[in-house]
């Protein structure tokens, strides 16, 4: 990938991931779901997922799968109300650089 | 590498982090292998590619998490305002500062600046040098100082030695002068009598005395000699255990 992804560029995928599963989702298929959008090595993701878990933005719990306890990551209020944050700023971010790069003439 | 072995080495690297951050992050990457399959487990400990790697992305953001909490700089999160910082700062000791800033996460080209956070590196070549340092520049000092102190040593244990050498030798001396005595007595009985039994009377006297001497020194030496002997190894033996301890 040519462009790198900032924290917080990071943090608004993996909220936003996160946020497309009600009951929650799981460590491996976050990374999984990532990677489709971006190029991220496997140990990037557990950080950023501690980060936003001790931000209280996801919440963890504990739920049983095939015969073992599996961990949940699940968007809380305030990790919603960072994610929409987020969308409105990567809107106007987007949209910004959108115009310039096709404002200009084009050859 | 298997799974097995990833973990225990990743578990062995985050001893220095607190146990609840050890803990989640064992958890986080168990389920990772469990939720990746058995027939992924390679594919995964290459893309994760070495326990040292993953242990330095997670210590790395504690590093970071905490110093931008502390100066009150975690810019996007500041606009929602959360007031438990204090609580959550326990998770950490206080002076577990940020040893990358490495903000950049992601792409092949960033996961290089998580290359400078490796632990330091043991200093034992550094011992190494400093104790050949030492060794060069002390042999001068050491080396007749240390011959001077085995000179010592030797020396009182052979004055010891012989000390008790010399109670027999005299011991036996003196019996010796007493049968002389008891001779010369014998001999100057004929013409002097008084002066003769003088003699032979103190001659006796000091044959017995030696001889008693004698037997005494003898078992003396035979009680004290194994003693000093087993303290001069002893001595010449302690450096060597020092050494080996050390």
């Amino acid at each position: 990938m040519v462009f790198n992804t900032g924290a917080a560029l990071l943090d608004a995928i993996v909220l936003a991931v996160v946020s497309k599963e009600e009951e929650g989702t799981y460590g491996y298929k976050i990374t999984q779901d990532v990677r489709k959008a971006i190029d991220v090595s496997e140990s990037t993701l557990y950080p950023v997922l501690r980060r936003l878990q001790k931000d209280e933005c996801l919440e963890v719990y504990d739920r049983q799968f095939d015969g073992r306890n599996r961990r949940y990551y699940k968007v809380t209020d305030r990790g919603m109300i960072q994610l929409n944050l987020y969308r409105t700023e990567w809107k106007d971010y987007s949209k910004k650089i959108n115009e310039l790069f096709e404002g200009g003439v084009s050859v | 590498m298997n799974r097995i072995e990833f973990m225990t080495e990743l578990a062995a690297l985050l001893q220095d982090i607190p146990i609840v951050e050890r803990q989640e992050a064992m958890k986080y990457y168990n389920d990772y292998f469990d939720d990746a399959g058995e027939e992924n487990e390679h594919q995964v400990i290459e893309e994760l590619e070495s326990p040292k790697k993953v242990a330095a992305t997670i210590k790395a953001d504690l590093g970071i998490h905490e110093t931008e909490r502390q100066n009150g700089t975690y810019g996007e999160f500041r606009e929602t305002g959360y007031k438990d910082t204090r609580f959550e700062k326990k998770d950490v000791p206080v002076g577990r500062d940020a040893r990358n800033s490495g903000g950049e996460y992601g792409s092949t080209e960033s996961s290089r600046s998580y290359s400078d956070t490796k632990p330091p590196r043991s200093n034992s070549l550094l011992k190494v040098l400093l104790i050949i340092a030492i060794i060069i520049v002390g042999a001068p000092v050491i080396i007749p100082l240390a011959l001077a102190l085995i000179a010592v040593v030797f020396s009182c244990m052979l004055s010891v030695f012989l000390i008790f050498l010399s109670i027999v030798i005299v011991s036996v001396a003196i019996a010796i002068t007493g049968i002389v005595l008891f001779c010369i007595g014998l001999a100057t009985l004929i013409p002097e009598i008084a002066v003769g039994l003088a003699l032979i009377g103190t001659g006796l006297i000091l044959g017995v005395i030696g001889v008693i001497g004698t037997i005494a020194g003898v078992r003396l030496c035979i009680i004290v000699f194994p003693g000093i002997i087993r303290g001069i190894v002893w001595i010449c033996r302690k450096p060597f255990q020092g050494r080996a301890v050390a």
